[in-house]
């Protein structure tokens, strides 16, 4: 463009250029609305600029004033932030995979040789074939994982098609390697029945996230919004500064959101539902609870046989009446059925005469359970003083409504179940489920909604859905045939071979399979194990469409031609397809099937999508129509669970001994584990700004300022002191399953014990972003058997119930 | 503000940024959109996130790292905060007087400007500036993959080169206030992406402005206002911090 000159100050000012000083207005940028859809969960709108064929500039979009049948949707504001603001870096990376290479030397030797895409699809059809014919159909193992959020190529998308079209197995659709499932498990436990075919196996929702300015209070709890979900943050700040609504962090790390919070509760590790229970029994001790609402939304009144404790039943104890709970009806004495009309003042507390024996209700089976809680024994389980449980409590009873955004970390426990069940029991007790400013939410939005027919999309007609293989199983189905032999293998926005816990014992398996293909547009860990590699497009490069974590639909356009040879993943799933001869049911564009999906212009569209047009698709980003605005779930107090009240009390965690919230400790990262002598240290590796999990990790911009991209380990000088460690020391954290080098990061932040280290930074064969491993080194599999309960959420990652040690590492 | 207007207009607007610190979680947007709509090289920030305490007499213990994010205080009586700080665009800029050949000036309307066909690279403007937030293209600049990014034209002001896509090796640069938007009506971008609206860009000349509120009732105040500079970058500072009961 412009060369330096240094002459150029001998030249007379004002040559240059209008003389009037206004704008000069050159070039010309054609902008496009898109969805941004890797998986932050900020599902940004963004403007892209394109100059002659160059995307240029990057800003974010503005969203749809209007639902899809034209009423006024809530203000949203244009969202974006510095992951987003980087992606032209992304997408021009000199390190894109630009072509189909093929393995040449041995598997993980890090040695290519470029090959065709028809080369490629070939080997991948034969050796699909290959397997499928020794081991079984099921024996290829599809894993389109949450790299991106987005309808067809997303964690809901084609993959999904193409394993039950060729009758392969797949990971699961809820995705991100599992470390997400036991939160939405214990979701499900008391909101949702799973044995009803109605309820698809179990669903994760949560409140829109503009619904949070109604909320009184917000508790962000294991949730470090404003640095992982940075654009929600401002709403949270909108809430503050227009309604004095307090904010408090529940958290063991002193984050950016614990700093910007009102209130600090600065928690042992996995000691959450210890808390939970702690404020339970302040809340029904005190007269804080909300008798009405227990009362008519919930099973607190219902009344519980005390030998199985099984629910009572209404035809083994009442003459005559027919199979239903049973509630004791103060205003007359008399045991009643639940549904009988003439009950008038159902207990919601006491033991009451059933028959032959004395029948407490749920709600005093919960408040007996939750007594021996009390201040000092919460503040003794969770090191938060007791004054600040009492003070957390008085606000929870008394703050109405009260809303808690839960993050993903409290998911990463094997007791992650346990919290949410806690969370929603207090939540219910307090009337704040299924009302404006209240919940537990995690995530939300189109994708979590029935606007999309994903099971026809998965499953098109004639063809049977693919079996699931969930992520926990992989290494028992490659290394042991169990449940069955898993031989091949297709990796698609996926890093599984580094995000994945207990990582020594996942590239083991990888490494054993026969055949392993791994679409990616960064050579990945992942891609360092496979056989073929094929390049793929960024969000910029391929049509699509975004409904997550927000209830608008974004739609994605192609807005520039994929760089190189790259394709996107359904082209690509097509020409394998085509070779394996069901090219048929990848035949159309990606408009038909997203057309497809929505049923759009159809008569049984979803009534959230119904009437939409293509031209409204693809002019703005149109909200849902949803009921309530901002969104609700259960706001008209209709739970899918078998009682059709919510079920703080689960009958069917009986076995597990887990039909009340009673706090349990972590399977490994506890004092009272024996193995906490030897690895004293809990282990955290938590996310950062400045990369998507393991996305972004290279560009340049967000490297220069995050330490050069180079992990390190967050610890206490309480905890580094004694061990000899300075700041900026190399440290090696162990355990017996693994172990990671970095440098150390001495911070206050850190609770004394627990240490952190931002997971998703590379551990490739050519980028090492830390000295030696990588966090999930140390993690684990260790799965929590109740979770089976709930089909869609059957097994988890336990990432931070993790115990390490941490030395010094001489010279 | 279209500036062709106000030239005919006697009207001039005094042009401020307000940054509301307590909205401010450092999260480095508004850096890396600096970094984008300017074409900024590799290692060069006109806008940077200092992380800071809360107030200025804090007590507390300073961080055990000097790295970005690293609280003070000691576990679990902690304090963090940020301060993004850009050319604080003075009304009595010691660049402006410094510069030998009037390169740098300040417009009617506050902003301060380099205008890179005047500027001999003397450095004399980086010395003087008590912000530290003038950077010198010493060599060829690095860019980050993609090519020339962002605004990506150049823009005149009354005839003086004051955007530049590529500058030049041997000039100075720093913040515009984003002048070619803010001559068409637009804020500056860091403005217009902060994910948590904490910065508020307008005319303090106007009383119904934000920021015209935040400067004169809401506490607002500038960076060292001790050095007489008079910045036109005002922070709200921070009312609320995490007070924990041990």
């Amino acid at each position: 463009m412009i060369v330096a000159d240094h002459l150029r100050f001998f030249q007379p000012l004002l040559s240059q250029g209008p003389m009037d000083g206004g704008p000069v207005i050159t070039g010309n940028a054609t902008v496009y609305r898109t969805g941004h859809s890797n998986n932050c969960d900020g599902a940004c709108g963004h403007l892209i600029h394109v100059v002659d064929g160059r995307v240029t500039e990057i800003g974010p979009a503005p969203w749809g004033t209007k639902t899809v049948s034209g009423a006024p949707a809530p203000t949203f504001h244009p969202r974006i932030c510095l992951r987003g603001l980087s992606q032209i870096s992304n997408t021009y990376n000199p390190d894109r995979i630009k072509y189909p290479y093929k393995r040449v030397g041995p598997r993980g030797s890090g040695k290519w040789q470029r090959i065709s895409w028809d080369e490629a699809t070939s080997l991948i059809a034969e050796n699909f074939a290959a397997a499928q014919q020794k081991y079984g159909k099921k024996s290829v193992w599809i894993a389109p994982y949450t790299g991106s959020l987005a309808l067809i190529e997303g964690v809901v998308g084609a993959g999904f098609r193409f394993a039950s079209v060729i009758g392969a197995s797949a990971g699961d659709s809820e995705g991100d390697n599992e470390g997400d499932s036991s939160t939405p498990a214990g979701w499900n436990y008391v909101l949702v029945d799973p044995t009803n075919p109605a309820n698809g196996g179990g669903f994760f929702t949560g409140h829109e996230s503009v619904d949070f300015l109604s909320a009184k209070a917000i508790v962000f709890w294991a949730n470090n919004v404003a640095e992982t979900s940075i654009p929600d943050w401002r709403i949270m700040c909108d809430a503050r500064d227009a309604s004095g609504t307090q904010l408090i962090s529940v958290d063991p790390r002193f984050t950016v959101t614990c700093a910007a919070s009102d209130e600090w509760l600065p928690i042992r590790p996995g000691a959450d539902t210890a808390l939970i229970d702690g404020i339970i029994n302040y809340v029904l001790s005190n007269g804080l609870y909300d008798a009405d609402y227990i009362r008519s939304y919930t099973v607190g009144p219902y009344l519980v046989d005390p030998s199985t404790k099984k629910w009572l039943r209404a035809k083994d104890v009442i003459a005559g009446a027919k199979d239903d709970y049973v509630v004791f009806d103060s205003s007359d004495g008399t045991l009643k059925a639940a549904g009988d009309p003439s009950v008038r003042d159902a207990a919601i507390f006491g033991t009451h005469p059933a028959g032959t024996t004395q029948a407490p209700t749920a709600l005093q089976l919960l408040a007996d359970m939750a007594s021996k809680y009390t201040p000092e024994y919460t503040s003794k389980l969770t090191d938060i003083p007791a004054s600040q449980v009492v003070a957390l409590a008085r606000t929870w009873g008394t703050q109405k409504p009260l809303a808690v955004r839960v993050g993903f970390g409290l998911s990463h426990w094997y007791h992650g179940d346990l919290h949410m069940q806690a969370l929603l029991t207090l939540q219910a007790i307090t009337g704040n489920i299924g009302v404006h400013g209240g919940g537990v939410t995690t995530f939300a939005g189109g994708i979590t909604t029935t606007a999309f027919d994903f099971l026809n999309f998965w499953a098109p007609k004639g063809t049977t859905i693919y079996p699931l293989l969930e992520p926990m199983n992989f290494c028992d189905a490659v290394l042991k045939d169990d449940p069955y032999p898993v031989r091949a293998a297709w990796f698609m926005i996926d890093n599984f071979a580094q995000q994945m816990s207990d990582r020594n014992q996942v590239v083991k398996a990888m490494m054993a399979l026969d055949f392993c293909v791994v679409s990616d547009y960064m050579l990945s860990a992942t891609c360092d194990i496979a056989d073929v590699v094929l390049p793929a497009c960024t969000y910029l490069e391929k049509t699509d469409l975004l409904s997550s974590n927000n209830f608008y639909l974004q739609y994605m356009p192609k807005i520039i031609d994929p760089l190189f040879e790259s394709k996107s993943d359904l082209d690509a799933i097509a020409m394998v397809a085509d070779k394996m001869g069901v090219g048929q049911y990848f035949d159309q564009s990606p408009d038909e099937y997203l057309r497809q999906i929505m049923h759009l212009g159809q008569a049984d569209a979803d009534p959230t999508v119904k009437g939409l047009t293509w031209e409204q698709l693809t002019s703005e980003a149109v909200h849902l129509n949803t009921d309530p605005m901002p969104y609700v779930p259960f706001f008209n107090k209709q739970f899918p669970t078998k009682s059709g009240k919510i079920e703080f009390y689960v009958e069917m965690l009986l076995p597990f001994g887990q039909e009340l919230c009673e706090h349990q400790e972590p399977i490994e990262a506890s004092p009272t584990n024996p193995l906490y002598k030897k690895y004293p240290l809990v282990f955290l590796s938590t996310h950062t700004k400045f990369r998507t999990h393991s996305q972004f990790v290279t560009l340049p911009w967000l490297n220069e300022i995050n330490n050069g991209g180079q992990g390190f380990l967050e610890i206490n000088p309480t905890d580094a002191t004694p061990r000899g460690i300075g700041d900026g020391d190399v440290v090696r954290i162990f355990n017996d399953r693994g172990q990671l080098k970095v440098r150390a990061r001495l911070t206050e932040s850190m609770k004394p014990g627990v240490v952190n280290c931002y997971q998703g930074g590379w551990d490739t064969i050519r980028v090492k972003h830390y000295i030696e491993g990588h966090p999930n080194n140390l993690t684990h599999q260790i799965a929590n058997p109740a979770q089976a309960l709930i089909p869609n959420f059957p097994s988890n990652a336990a990432y931070y119930d993790c115990l390490v040690q941490v030395e010094t590492v001489k010279g | 503000v279209n500036v062709m207007a106000a030239k005919r207009d006697p009207y001039i607007p005094h042009h401020v940024m307000v940054i509301d610190t307590n909205r401010c979680v450092g999260c480095w947007t508004c850096a890396v959109a600096c970094k984008e709509i300017n074409n900024e090289p590799l290692g060069f920030w006109w806008n940077r996130v200092l992380t800071a305490a809360p107030n200025e007499s804090t007590t507390a213990k300073p961080p055990a790292s000097e790295n970005i994010d690293v609280p003070w205080g000691v576990f679990p009586n902690l304090e963090l905060a940020y301060l993004p700080v850009a050319c604080q665009h003075c009304n009595d800029a010691p660049c402006v007087k410094v510069c030998p050949v009037q390169a740098t000036f300040r417009r009617d309307d506050g902003t301060v400007l380099v205008d890179y066909e005047r500027c001999i690279g003397c450095r004399y403007c980086m010395a003087a500036c008590p912000y530290g937030v003038r950077i010198f293209n010493w060599g060829d600049a690095e860019y980050a993959p993609g090519g020339i990014g962002g605004y990506g034209k150049d823009y005149r002001y009354d005839g003086r080169l004051v955007v530049e896509p590529v500058r030049p090796k041997g000039v100075v640069e720093k913040c515009t206030f984003c002048v070619e938007r803010i001559d068409v009506g637009q804020e500056p971008f860091c403005c217009e992406v902060c994910p948590i609206g904490a910065r508020i860009f307008g005319d303090l000349n106007d009383p119904d402005s934000e920021v015209n509120q935040l400067v004169n009732e809401g506490g607002a105040t500038q960076l060292h206002p001790e050095l007489g500079t008079d910045p036109n970058v005002y922070y709200v500072p921070v009312r609320k911090r995490v007070v924990q009961e041990s």
